[in-house]
């Protein structure tokens, strides 16, 4: 008789993301069974992301735990798949509480959606599931799983419109290279896995401690195509031409949310593939990071410069924080680069929440001239963009500065200073086109009316603006946490 | 304490904001009057500062342990007079903004919040809590210039906060490289100034810092050849806008290379100092030479402060003690006397909206109060002795002949040249007989633009008179610093150099 050993299942290092594909399939089901007004969807799925952080803060427990007592392998859980390290926690509660923020800001579309709202709550909290598996997941297989999961969502939504617009050829353009990057993203995990014979991450790193490698061409090879599909990801440049136009087409409501998830989830994955799997081969990638990350920020800071509408400036200010982020893997260490993306995330998902605001929750496209005078018509809406503009340019006592600070330092530390340098002549440059924005909203004169901010949108305002004014004069308990959380 | 002039005007900020907008009389008074406060307490301060070297009032507290981060104020005789000056200055700038109608209160708030930017510059003791107060005074500066600036004042606002920024993003390297140094040689992270000091750095790596520091405090100073957006800054700002630039910002940098500069890095100060030199009086000269050309009277009075400013770094870098005196107490004269110019010309403008200095003439007989002023101030800003421009300049050719004296003789011909240019202006602008029609209705001075500039003029003529004042507290500072320059190097400051062998306080004293 043959005897079939089924796998040890440890079911809460993937309660987070039970909850939530249970969530989302609740959501379709109601909207099915009963067509309820979309606040009780919202309900719904509010309380899903309640469940699913309440289980993170039971993970993160676990996991303080186990690295006390020194029992590291009982986080690896579904025979080395996922992986509950504070890493993959501190992750998923940054995913969960964005994809919240996202909702919020994007609610106002939900509701001009009509019967299609639910899709559009389902698909953010699809998404969700997959980029949390995708940082939590400690096989690369698995990882390209939660990829193809959350990427997937996100091209609908990118989509999600209630009138043929622009957003269609943004969703096009979206899954077309984006498909294309998963592609070569999986394809360098074959070659990963020709070269090593491993899948696991941990097991890959246990490979190099054992063996040396004497041909690493192959391994090479495909860590750099894992490096491009992840940099198309996160926009980083060479990689980035895709974002602005998509930023610019898709529903404001949702821009925020998508360039927010998929920065987080890519740059978390990268960090834990190449500070984890192989930090043995850093002579090889190191150089490679510092190149993609001066080029982003050069890339991303010289030509938002010439930007005329809001969201393209945005997304090319997005290619430059990919830079800044990349340059704390370039430090290498997780704590800065953790507390960044984090800060990054709810600037950006501020920061579109007010693009919503001016520009309708639907429209593509949103002019800099639709920012005239914002602070003299609605000054609380025009104090909460410049702060979390100023937020995004780096200035002290905002959390922008301290994140850029703590990665410059570990770069520095890290024998890259010549990558500091340039990192901060390109914030220097990123102030001109930030600041521009600030010039129309405080310099310049309008007759026109003020502008009514939803509740939804006021609430996503204020945890953005004091998230990023608090981080910035208190950092020490995100700090402390991010340090915390950093991979097995 | 010294948390509290920090506060206080940011809660002043607070209060003014909350005041509703349709209460628009109310915002100015109420700004001016909490205004008041830090003054009170500043004044408070010099009372008790004790002649000593050692910091005091200091006040540490932990803001992020790991990265060695902390709130850490403290006062010397480098900074009292400085942070004196900001309290003195804000409240007269803001009482002089009467002509600001519009969007008053986010005036008042702005003002108010780079009050306490600026005093933190001048009282932090860490580096990365410096770094954040030098930063965060772009902010309400580059809005006072944006809003409530004159024509070109988005481009001048603009020019101004990238120039300051591209020197904050170098001094932020230097800074990060030095407490990377430090971390690696001592184990922990700090970034206070104490703990930095004891860096062993090596020549190349110390000159390096030394020109990312440099650099940054030059653009603020600004010295030549960095010093292009001042003019538009200058010009463009309303005019509480201009006083503070001139008075204090400015004095960012000149505070800095003091400061840091010849503290972190004495070798490569020593060894640079005659660079910075030259820099600096061709500053003077160049200044003064362009300032002579100059048609519109606040711009004239900007392209003096490139001039003034010279003066100021060459007795920074000469390294002696009566140089070292000089430039602290000059930072202090030049923010009174330009400060007062740039109120005069501002209520001039209120009355003719004009600068162009051709649009005036024989204002002396229209304006004798204001001429008056004027008059008191150009002679202190030429060095009349008696004024407190004497004093600086005086104590800063002095001091820098026995360590840079062929840079010294030079400098001396910008005093000429200050008389040249300042007399010139005056007498264009208020001697003959006014012969256009708008200037012969102009009216004088009110008793509240006087009761403005009595207290600047006062203080003009006692710093001029008695300055021991504020020298006696300075000194023991410089000495200091002085002592620890010679510890770390091997230069050796030529008789006379210090404190004793050199004539103090020029002439009417001692």
């Amino acid at each position: 008789m043959i005897e079939i050993t089924t796998p040890e299942v440890s079911w809460i290092a993937i309660l987070p993301e039970l909850v939530l594909a249970l969530g989302a399939v609740g959501v379709l089901l109601v909207e099915v069974q009963w067509k309820p007004a979309t606040r009780v969807l919202g309900a719904i799925s509010a309380i899903t992301l309640v469940i699913a952080i309440f289980f993170t803060f039971l993970q993160w427990a676990q996991a303080g735990d186990a690295l006390e007592v020194g029992g590291l392998d009982e986080l690896v859980a579904f025979s080395g798949m996922i992986v509950m390290d504070g890493f993959a926690v501190f992750g998923r509660f940054v995913l969960l509480v964005m994809a919240g923020l996202g909702l919020l800001a994007g609610w106002r579309l939900v509701e001009r959606l009509n019967r299609r709202g639910a899709e559009a709550i389902a698909l953010v909290l699809l998404a969700t599931t997959g980029f949390s598996i995708m940082v939590a997941s400690n096989n690369l297989v698995m990882m390209f799983l939660g990829l193809e999961i959350g990427s997937i969502s996100l091209y609908i939504l990118a989509g999600l419109t209630e009138e043929k617009t622009k957003a269609d050829e943004a969703a096009m353009k979206y899954f077309l290279l984006g498909s294309f990057a998963s592609a070569i993203f999986i394809y360098g995990v074959a070659l990963l896995y020709a070269g090593t014979g491993q899948l696991e991450i941990l097991a890959i790193r246990q490979f190099f401690t054992e063996f040396i490698v004497t041909r690493p061409a192959v391994i090479l090879i495909g860590l750099a195509l894992i490096i491009v599909g992840l940099g198309f990801k996160v926009s980083a440049a060479p990689f980035h031409s895709w974002a602005p136009d998509v930023y610019q087409g898709a529903p404001s409501g949702v821009v925020g949310y998508m360039a927010a998830m998929a920065k987080i989830a890519g740059f978390l994955a990268m960090a834990r593939i190449l500070l984890t799997a192989v930090p043995q081969l850093d002579d090889s990638w190191l150089p490679v990071i510092a190149g993609i990350s001066a080029l982003s920020m050069l890339v991303g800071s010289t030509i938002a410069l010439v930007q005329s509408d809001v969201r393209r400036l945005l997304a090319y200010s997005g290619v430059a924080h990919a830079g800044f982020i990349l340059t704390g893997i370039v430090g290498g260490a997780t704590t800065g680069m953790l507390f960044y993306v984090t800060v990054y995330a709810i600037q950006l998902i501020g920061a579109f929440a007010v693009v919503a605001v001016v520009s309708g929750p639907s429209s593509s496209g949103s002019s800099i001239d639709e920012y005239r005078g914002l602070a003299r018509r609605s000054p609380a809406l025009g104090a909460a963009f410049a702060v979390l503009l100023l937020g995004m340019a780096g200035l002290p006592l905002t959390s922008g500065f301290v994140a850029k600070f703590g990665v410059f330092s570990e770069a520095w530390a890290n024998g890259y200073g010549w990558l500091v340098i340039v990192a901060l002549l390109a914030s220097v440059i990123s102030f001109a086109f930030y600041l521009r924005v600030i010039v129309a909203m405080y310099m310049d004169e309008t007759e026109e009316e003020g502008i009514v901010v939803s509740l939804a949108a006021r609430w996503v305002l204020t945890i953005a603006v004091a998230g990023t004014v608090l981080a910035g004069i208190l950092p020490a308990p995100l700090i402390d946490l991010a340090a915390d959380a950093f991979p097995l | 304490m010294l948390t509290w002039l920090i506060a206080l005007p940011v809660i002043g900020a607070a209060i003014v904001a909350l005041v509703p907008g349709r209460l628009k009389e109310l915002h100015l008074p109420l700004g001016v009057a909490l205004a008041v406060l830090p003054l009170a307490l500043a004044g408070y301060v010099f009372w008790v500062f004790e002649p000593i070297a050692e910091y005091q009032f200091v006040q540490e507290a932990v803001w992020y342990e790991p990265w060695g981060i902390s709130w850490s104020l403290g006062i010397d005789g480098v900074s009292m007079p400085m942070v004196l000056l900001t309290a003195i200055l804000v409240p007269i700038a803001l009482a002089a903004s009467t002509s600001i109608t519009r969007r008053t209160k986010e005036f008042v708030v702005y003002t108010l919040l780079l009050e306490a930017g600026m005093i933190g510059v001048f009282l932090a003791l860490d580096l990365f809590l410096f770094f954040v107060f030098f930063e965060a005074i772009l902010i309400p500066m580059y809005f006072i210039i944006g809003i409530w600036g004159s024509d070109r004042r988005i481009y001048a606002a603009m020019k101004f906060f990238i120039f300051t920024a591209f020197g904050s993003a170098l001094l932020l390297a230097g800074i990060i490289a030095l407490a990377v140094t430090y971390a690696d040689q001592f184990g922990s992270a700090s970034f206070a100034l104490s703990d930095l000091m004891n860096v062993q750095l090596s020549t190349s790596a110390e000159r390096w810092l030394f020109v990312a520091f440099a650099l940054a405090f030059a653009i603020k100073v600004p010295l030549f050849p960095v010093h292009t957006w001042l003019p538009d800054a200058h010009t463009e700002a309303p005019t509480a806008g201009s006083v503070l630039l001139a008075a204090v910002l400015l004095k960012l940098g000149t505070y800095g290379l003091l400061r840091f500069n010849l503290s972190l890095f004495p070798e490569a100060s020593v060894d640079a100092a005659w660079i910075m030199g030259t820099l600096a009086v061709i500053g003077i000269i160049y200044g003064a030479v362009v300032a002579i050309v100059q048609p519109d009277l606040k711009r004239l009075i900007a392209y003096s402060s490139v001039s003034h400013l010279g003066f100021i770094v060459l007795g920074t870098f000469a390294l002696t003690s009566g140089s070292l005196q000089g430039a602290v107490i000059q930072n202090v004269n030049h923010g009174l006397v330009t400060g007062a110019l740039f109120l005069l010309v501002g209520m001039i403008y209120e009355r003719r909206h004009t600068k162009q200095i051709s649009e005036f003439g024989g204002l002396q007989k229209v304006m004798p109060v204001f001429a008056g002023f004027f008059l008191f101030m150009i002679f202190a800003s030429i060095g009349l002795p008696g004024l407190n421009g004497f004093v600086g300049e005086f104590l800063i050719l002095v001091g820098s002949y026995s360590t840079l004296p062929a840079l010294a003789i030079v400098a001396a011909i910008g005093v000429v040249l200050a008389a040249i240019y300042m007399l010139w202006a005056y007498e264009r602008v208020f001697t003959g007989v006014p012969d256009k029609e708008e200037n012969i209705a102009l009216s004088d001075l009110s008793i509240r633009e006087i009761s403005l500039l009595a207290p600047l003029a006062i203080l003009v003529l006692v710093i001029g008179l008695y300055p021991n004042v504020l020298l006696d507290k300075i000194a023991p500072s410089t000495e200091a610093l002085l002592d620890h320059i010679e510890e770390q190097t091997e230069f050796v400051i030529p008789e006379p150099g210090r404190l004793g062998d050199v004539l103090v306080a020029g002439g009417d004293h001692e």
